[in-house]
């Protein structure tokens, strides 16, 4: 004996609406992992040594910096990742007895090269430190410094400038009625967001964050984070961080550094979920003896 | 071995997630255990106490539950920390349904021994053996970190599925030769069917615990081998549909 069931018909009034069904539109990767795919090098850093007089702080760096990405740079203090950040606007060289030996090749070019122009190398790679350091000018002229030091636009184009960098660096809100009055009288978290203005005022194609929310509380933490989220459409960023929260939410790729050497580099969401490596993983999780 | 935290606490609190585990597990497979002796020794008074003893079980997921939230509020976990945290969760909700289908049977057995004894109530003793075995076998697993041993837990699932696909049949013959059948072999079906969901839950598991390990999901497909669902009748030859399935 056997039994058959048929398939339930389904009615053809109805089969129009099966057919026609829209494709859904299905993310095909993960944010980060379409950071890995479509991500162009700006920076290449090749066997990149430095020393502190005879000191080796940097021992042989070998890592790409994407563009209009965010790279951040991990690890204890003292491993070299400010150090590091250092070498890529060669801000070392205001101190004797510091040098840099090896590649560091920002589209292609040497920036380690001694006939490099040092005033138009930090025009194109801007850096903000972990303390707030507004000059003791006026909000205006904190931004427009930069601007006057390299381009001589016209007061119209420079008041424009001024706007656009303030807008960009989500201050202009805040500050618009009161562009007259010192930098020094704004919060901390404002005169971090203003040294960013004054260091993408210039349009740079780097930014060089190191610590630049550690000074600040969570409100103005996460402003700080926000802004990099929209900054990098348009720049290659590199935070420095101690804060892996930090790391974790704000950057596309990430490096963890240790005594001088560079242990794992990979893509954020790799580093903070699976990383490779035994130290990276002791690290990110608290387990550094 | 993986080294300790520097915070204590974080640790114990880690260590805790795991005891809390291996306690439901225990009590899992304890209850299966029963329920299926419940089962085969005709026990109405056995197969009470499972059902009794499975709120036991959801207390202990709800524990799980509060401390997982409590870890990533406060812990903020990473990596292998996460993973462990996030695994225990799932673990957690995994073991809490397969005391659930323990208890199902033995609530199934307190019927079926109002209803005289069938032949075929052999093969759920030997679901039960399989799936208390895959159950112990992934929890050593979890214990030791053993991602080997959880992928061999998760093929086991083909036997399982295949000893329901021939106790389906079996069953579907005795009621179709006899409907005075008809009720005892329900109840059997029925719990047929909760012991090939411990397999599946066993298998989830083993799946977790290797995500634990390895960081990865387990990419395999695993052979998935219960027919029942395109069975059209008893003599039907289901290999001639079989890559129809999902």
């Amino acid at each position: 004996m056997t039994y058959e069931i048929q398939p339930i018909e389904t009615p053809s009034r109805l089969r129009p609406h099966l057919v026609q069904m829209p494709a859904v539109d299905t993310p095909n990767a993960t944010p980060t992992a379409e950071a890995k795919d479509q991500a162009q090098p700006k920076v290449q850093i090749k066997d990149l040594r430095f020393y502190y007089k005879s000191y080796e702080a940097l021992k042989g760096i070998n890592l790409t910096l994407h563009d209009k990405r965010v790279t951040a740079f991990i690890g204890p203090s003292g491993c070299g990742k400010s150090t590091l950040l250092r070498v890529l606007n060669r801000i070392y060289e205001l101190y004797p007895d510091q040098r840099a030996t090896g590649e560091v090749l920002v589209d292609g070019k040497d920036i380690l090269d001694p006939r490099q122009d040092l005033n138009l190398l930090r025009a194109r790679i801007g850096m903000v430190f972990q303390k707030p350091t507004p000059f003791p000018m006026s909000i205006y002229d904190n931004v427009a410094f930069g601007i006057r030091l390299y381009e001589r636009p016209g007061a119209r184009a420079l008041d424009e400038r001024v706007e656009e960098a303030l807008k960009r660096s989500a201050l202009w809100d805040e500050v618009k009625d009161k562009l007259r009055e010192s930098g020094l009288s704004l919060s901390g978290g404002q005169q971090q967001r203003l040294c960013i203005a004054r260091a993408i005022a210039v349009k740079p194609e780097i930014l060089l964050l190191d610590e630049p929310a550690s000074a600040l509380d969570p409100i103005s933490t996460q402003r700080i984070e926000e802004l990099i989220a929209d900054l990098k459409s348009d720049y290659c960023i590199v935070i420095v961080t101690h804060n892996m929260q930090q790391a974790a939410r704000s950057s596309d790729f990430t490096a963890f550094m240790y005594l001088g050497q560079l242990i794992e580099f990979d893509t954020t969401e790799t580093i903070f979920t699976h990383p490779k490596e035994r130290q990276t993983e002791d690290y990110i999780t608290g387990r550094f003896g | 071995m993986v080294s300790e935290h520097i915070i204590k606490s974080y640790d114990q609190e880690l260590q805790r997630l795991d005891n809390i585990i291996a306690e439901m597990g225990g009590m899992a497979e304890s209850q299966l255990a029963a329920g299926i002796e419940a089962v085969a020794k005709r026990d109405s008074e056995l197969a009470a106490r499972v059902v009794k003893s499975d709120a036991r079980v959801d207390e202990l997921e709800r524990e799980v539950e509060s401390l997982v939230v409590r870890l990533l509020a406060l812990r903020q976990p990473l990596a292998r920390d996460l993973r462990q945290i996030v695994a225990g969760l799932k673990i957690a909700s995994d073991l809490e349904r397969i005391a659930d289908y323990a208890a199902n049977v033995a609530k199934r057995a307190i019927a079926l021994n109002q209803t005289p004894a069938v032949k075929p109530v052999s093969g759920i003793p030997r679901m039960g053996r399989l799936g208390s075995g895959m159950i112990k076998d992934v929890l050593d697993a979890f214990v030791e970190r053993d991602a080997e041993k959880a992928l061999a837990v998760w093929l086991r699932d083909e036997e399982m599925d295949d000893l329901y696909t021939s106790l389906f049949r079996e069953l579907l013959t005795y009621m179709i030769e006899d409907p005075r059948n008809i009720t005892a072999c329900t109840h059997l079906l029925f719990m047929a069917k909760n012991l090939e969901r411990i397999g599946d839950h066993a298998t989830n598991i083993a799946e977790t615990l290797y995500f634990l390990v390895h960081g990865t999901p387990l990419a395999q497909v695993r052979p998935k081998r219960d027919r029942t669902s395109l069975a059209l009748a008893p003599n039907a030859d289901v290999e001639d549909i079989e890559e129809d399935q999902d």
